[in-house]
């Protein structure tokens, strides 16, 4: 979770720097290769919206499927987290049935939310919490439909 | 990296290296245009891995590409990192149809050729070919929902008839049209995948589609069906194995979590297909179920009686919760679902097998679960059994998928291990009797050490009112077992090394994963014998729940 966070303390590195960052790691795909994203226009300077995917973890009702995520990160994004919503629709604890946001109270990531943590760390989150006993067998809504 | 070399030659111009990385985690490189169509693309990934262009779901930034769009109009780039995964075939939905329209136009077929006077039988019969398939439900619910169904007087009494008469299953399994079938996985896999409630419980239990993908399996359990002898004779063996695991307390729990992970969902989905065809009567599967437990069970009455229960049980509500719990009442829905655990596994002798081994954990939680080793010898020492094994143990393709994503992370920490597990030399020696008797010694003397954990479980078992499963205790005994499995014959002497030198890369793989306290990951990957999955589950259930 804290990779690279030991330099970073000392040094606080400013929002675009960090997302330009995080843009470049979803690029290369850096990381553990389960999560994917990216900014959805490129043309916003403020790099507020991204995509987020999630491939579903092996050996649960997810395998397979290919979750889209929307995250927005306003301006005060570092510091604060950004907010994170399912486009596709899954049924798991923390997401709210209704629109899809990730609930940050029921999610530790987020309600816990530390200026070093990445986008990529939510997604990582996120697909453990798929697979995490309480949520991996739950039964899914059809593949393909959104919130 | 490979690729870099040979492909120079293809396109000068603007070609750039683009990195494919599969959800499995393997990665290559490719050399493409960048101007090219998705579509053009994944034929082009399809040359490089075993997954098919129309089945490739390409993810690039968050995004699941498109086949009309090109790669540049998603702005890949040299060097950049395209995600690829495995989908269903496109074009589920209106699969289903043809689907529909295939099960049908076999119908006359089948009449016509099993001169048995059941011209009426083939959508049943269809149906019962495979037992322990739940092809049953696609079948039956493909005749329930259409108008078929109103043809069919009585499925069954079809059904009934099949399976006490094995000639007739013979007869029909030898002909041209089924063995067509049969010898064609997509066709197959299509007409389960076409069905909704399949689908659902394939979504549900993964290791399943695993079994539906590998079309030898459906050919060996097809193979059973056809050769009566083979198919009493496990039929038989599976009963007198299931009771003797059923008479000791760990057996009992182990055949738990068979019926909760496989057999329960196979019910609700069937019973589901029942309810959309508006008459219970319709629901083959269900009359399946009640005739074969009182044609061939021990117990007949109370097998059927508690099937009863059980359905009544499970169809009021099947949606709301996934695996509704029939221990929650311990005494008398105990007996139920255990009686209906082994029926079940009676009942389909070819799944029941392929199931418990299609999972290499339920192996060796089969294994664990066995304090006593002479049902164990049993079963291996029976023919039938002993060549199953032989014909699975040598198609190392089938061994592959079975082990990938189990023990991916063993693995891919042990690649020594996989390379074994690929040689069809070691896979032979490994399912020779000997070996299997060695193991078992294994497992004795480990079964004695953990004799007096096991009433401490039954206890708790007994205290959980509300029937959560105590998986905890249980979970720690399957992966000590398992751990034993796999580290008795991966790694032969694995004791003189410390655990931190032997795990140490699924070690750094924890710390990755954020689990930072040494100790107690260390502790966990050696109850788990290294398996880092198993490990994370172990930390992530040990202070909550």
């Amino acid at each position: 979770m804290t990779l690279g966070g030991s330099g970073g303390s000392s040094v606080v590195v400013p929002r675009n720097f960090r997302l330009l960052e995080e843009l470049e790691r979803g690029e290369k795909g850096i990381g553990d290769g389960t999560v994917s994203y990216g900014m959805d226009d490129g043309d916003d300077i403020y790099m507020r919206s991204w995509t987020g995917t999630i491939i579903g973890p092996h050996n649960t009702v997810h395998e397979g499927r290919i979750y889209q995520l929307k995250l927005f990160c306003d301006k005060d994004y570092p510091e604060k987290p950004p907010s994170v919503r399912f486009h596709s629709r899954i049924n798991i604890t923390c997401v709210n049935h209704e629109t899809g946001m990730v609930e940050p109270k029921k999610f530790g990531l987020l309600a816990n939310w530390q200026r070093e943590y990445t986008m990529e760390d939510i997604l990582t989150q996120l697909k453990k919490e798929m697979a995490a006993p309480h949520n991996r067998k739950l039964v899914q809504p059809p593949e393909g439909t959104f919130f | 990296m490979g690729a870099d070399g040979d492909s120079s030659g293809v396109d000068g111009g603007c070609s750039v290296t683009v990195h494919i990385r599969c959800s499995n985690g393997s990665k290559f490189s490719l050399q493409t245009p960048l101007d090219v169509t998705i579509g053009a693309f994944k034929v082009v990934v399809a040359g490089n891995c075993d997954v098919p262009a129309e089945q490739q779901r390409l993810i690039y930034k968050g995004r699941v590409l498109k086949d009309e769009q090109t790669l540049q109009s998603y702005g890949v780039e040299s060097d950049h990192t395209i995600h690829l995964v495995r989908g269903a075939p496109a074009s589920s939905a209106p699969s289903n149809t043809p689907a529909a329209n295939l099960g049908a136009s076999r119908t006359p077929n089948v009449g016509v050729g099993s001169n048995e006077g059941v011209g009426y039988g083939g959508a049943g019969s269809g149906g019962a070919q495979f037992p322990g398939l739940g092809l049953n439900g696609l079948f039956g619910s493909g005749g329930g929902s259409s108008p078929f169904g109103t043809g069919f007087p009585d499925f069954s009494q079809v059904q009934q008839q099949l399976t006490q008469n094995p000639n007739l299953m013979r007869e029909m399994m030898n002909m041209p049209a089924i063995q067509n079938l049969m010898n064609n996985p997509d066709l197959m896999r299509n007409l389960i995948m076409s069905n909704p409630q399949m689908r659902d419980v394939i979504d549900r239990n993964p290791e399943l589609g695993h079994v539906l993908n590998d079309p030898s399996i459906l050919r060996q359990t097809l193979e059973a069906a056809r050769n009566p002898e083979l198919m009493r004779e496990m039929m038989r063996n599976t009963d007198r194995a299931m009771s003797n695991i059923e008479a000791t307390p760990e057996g009992f729990n182990m055949l738990r979590r068979m019926y909760e992970n496989v057999q329960e969902p196979f019910l609700n989905a069937t019973t589901m297909a029942g309810e959309t065809g508006n008459d219970a009567g319709s629901n083959p599967f269900a009359a399946l179920l009640g005739n074969q437990g009182s044609a061939q069970s021990r117990d007949g009455s109370t097998n059927l009686s508690n099937t009863n229960l059980e359905q009544t049980g499970a169809s009021p509500a099947p949606n709301a919760n996934p695996l509704p719990n029939p221990w929650s009442n311990a005494t008398g829905a105990a007996s139920a679902a255990n009686t209906r655990a082994t029926s079940g596994d009676t009942r389909s002798p070819g799944i029941a097998g392929l199931g418990g081994f299609n999972n290499v954990q339920d192996m060796d939680r089969m294994l664990g679960g066995l304090p006593d080793p002479s049902s164990l010898n049993q079963i291996l020492q029976n023919p039938a059994m002993m060549q199953w094994m032989q014909s699975l143990m040598s198609n190392p393709q089938f061994m592959n998928q079975m082990l990938g994503p189990q023990m991916g992370g063993l693995l891919e920490a042990n690649p020594q291990l996989r390379e074994m597990l690929q040689n069809p030399e070691f896979l032979r020696q490994l399912s020779s009797p000997e070996t299997m008797q060695q193991l078992l010694s294994f497992q004795r003397l480990f079964s004695s050490q953990f004799g007096r954990q096991q009433p401490n479980q039954q206890q708790n078992q007994g205290g959980d009112g509300t029937g959560a499963p105590n998986n905890m205790g249980l979970d720690l005994l399957v992966n000590l077992f398992g751990g034993l499995g796999a580290g008795g014959l991966g790694m032969p002497n694995p004791s003189n090394v410390p655990p931190e030198e032997l795990y140490a890369t699924q070690l750094s793989q924890l710390q990755e994963m954020g689990f930072f306290d040494t100790q107690e990951n260390i502790r966990a990957l050696s109850a788990t014998a290294g398996n880092v999955h198993a490990a994370v589950e172990r930390l992530l259930g040990n202070p909550g729940h």
